[in-house]
């Protein structure tokens, strides 16, 4: 049965790990994540290299202007909290951390794609954040961090009095 | 597992990015004696949004991810899609006794094997 298992599988083995390369090679090479539609799909590789180009390493982030905050996601699937290290230098927001192999004891491997992986992210943040109001949050393998603007830095509201 | 898309859905799938077909997850696969074991990397699904189903010999894993966070995007790595991801189920497996769980989006399907793959002898009995 056993062999049967790896027969059968290998067939299609190679072709679904074609298709996931496939998959994460349109990643890489498209700065919107996949969103966008068709037409600029093709063209976006080329322009890419002139602009800045967000390149897909582990983990994957993702920023977000929140108005009074600034909000990072980063896709750690089986992280623990104590895994991961987060260092903010003036505007520069460092993620740290190593996810291990957790191979189960007693199994033979049939696939790997889930490599451990060591890693160290720099992400230069567009303003200055008060890190004191910061926050972290890790739920279903997504980190989510919550950065404050610094007062100076938070969009404001300036209220027109009529003259009268 | 690796369906064939007709023009028309590939179409409509690059119209609608949110419906479309999902990225297929990172998975391991392991067996022991007794069981075999997958576990797929599904980060930002809730224990709410995945759907395992078995369907004939198919083993299919789809993960909804849960909404981008609210703002402005200044910078988006990967897609924002959903997961999905089918594998050939080998003959020999108790269909009724796969279980799925998932802990901080790393999700564990164990396939149990059928316990006793020896021959067995069948008693006769005289009518």
């Amino acid at each position: 049965m056993l062999m049967r298992f790896g027969d059968v599988n290998r067939t299609f083995a190679a072709m679904d790990e074609l298709r996931r390369r496939m998959d994460r090679l349109f990643d890489e090479y498209e700065p919107r994540g996949g969103a966008s539609p068709r037409s600029t799909f093709f063209f976006e590789p080329f322009e890419a290299g002139l602009s800045s180009r967000t390149v897909a390493t582990w983990p994957r982030l993702s920023v977000y202007d929140k108005g009074e905050a600034l909000v990072i996601a980063a896709d750690v699937p089986g992280m623990k909290e104590s895994d991961i290290k987060l260092e903010i230098d003036q505007d520069v927001l460092t993620l740290s951390g190593e996810r291990k192999a957790d191979i189960p004891e007693g199994y033979a491997l049939h696939k790997r794609e889930r490599a451990p992986v060591k890693f160290s992210r720099s992400v230069s943040l567009p303003c200055k954040v008060d890190t004191e109001k910061a926050s972290a949050v890790l739920k279903d393998g997504v980190l989510t961090l919550t950065l404050a603007k610094s007062p100076e830095a938070q969009p404001r509201k300036i209220s027109v009095k009529s003259a009268s | 597992m690796n369906a064939q898309i007709s023009r028309d859905e590939r179409d409509h799938q690059t119209e609608a990015p949110e419906t479309r077909r999902g990225v297929a997850p990172a998975v391991d696969i392991f067996e022991n004696k007794t069981e075999l074991l997958i576990v797929a990397d599904l980060p930002g699904v809730g224990p709410g949004d995945i759907a395992v189903r078995l369907d004939k010999n198919e083993l299919t894993i789809a993960g909804k991810r849960a909404s981008a966070p609210e703002g402005n995007a200044l910078a988006v790595e990967g897609r924002p899609g959903d997961f999905s991801r089918t594998f050939l189920v080998p003959q020999g497996i108790v269909a009724d006794g796969i279980t799925a769980e998932v802990a901080q989006g790393v999700l564990k399907v164990r396939l149990p094997k059928v316990s006793s793959q020896k021959p067995r002898q069948i008693a006769v009995k005289a009518s």
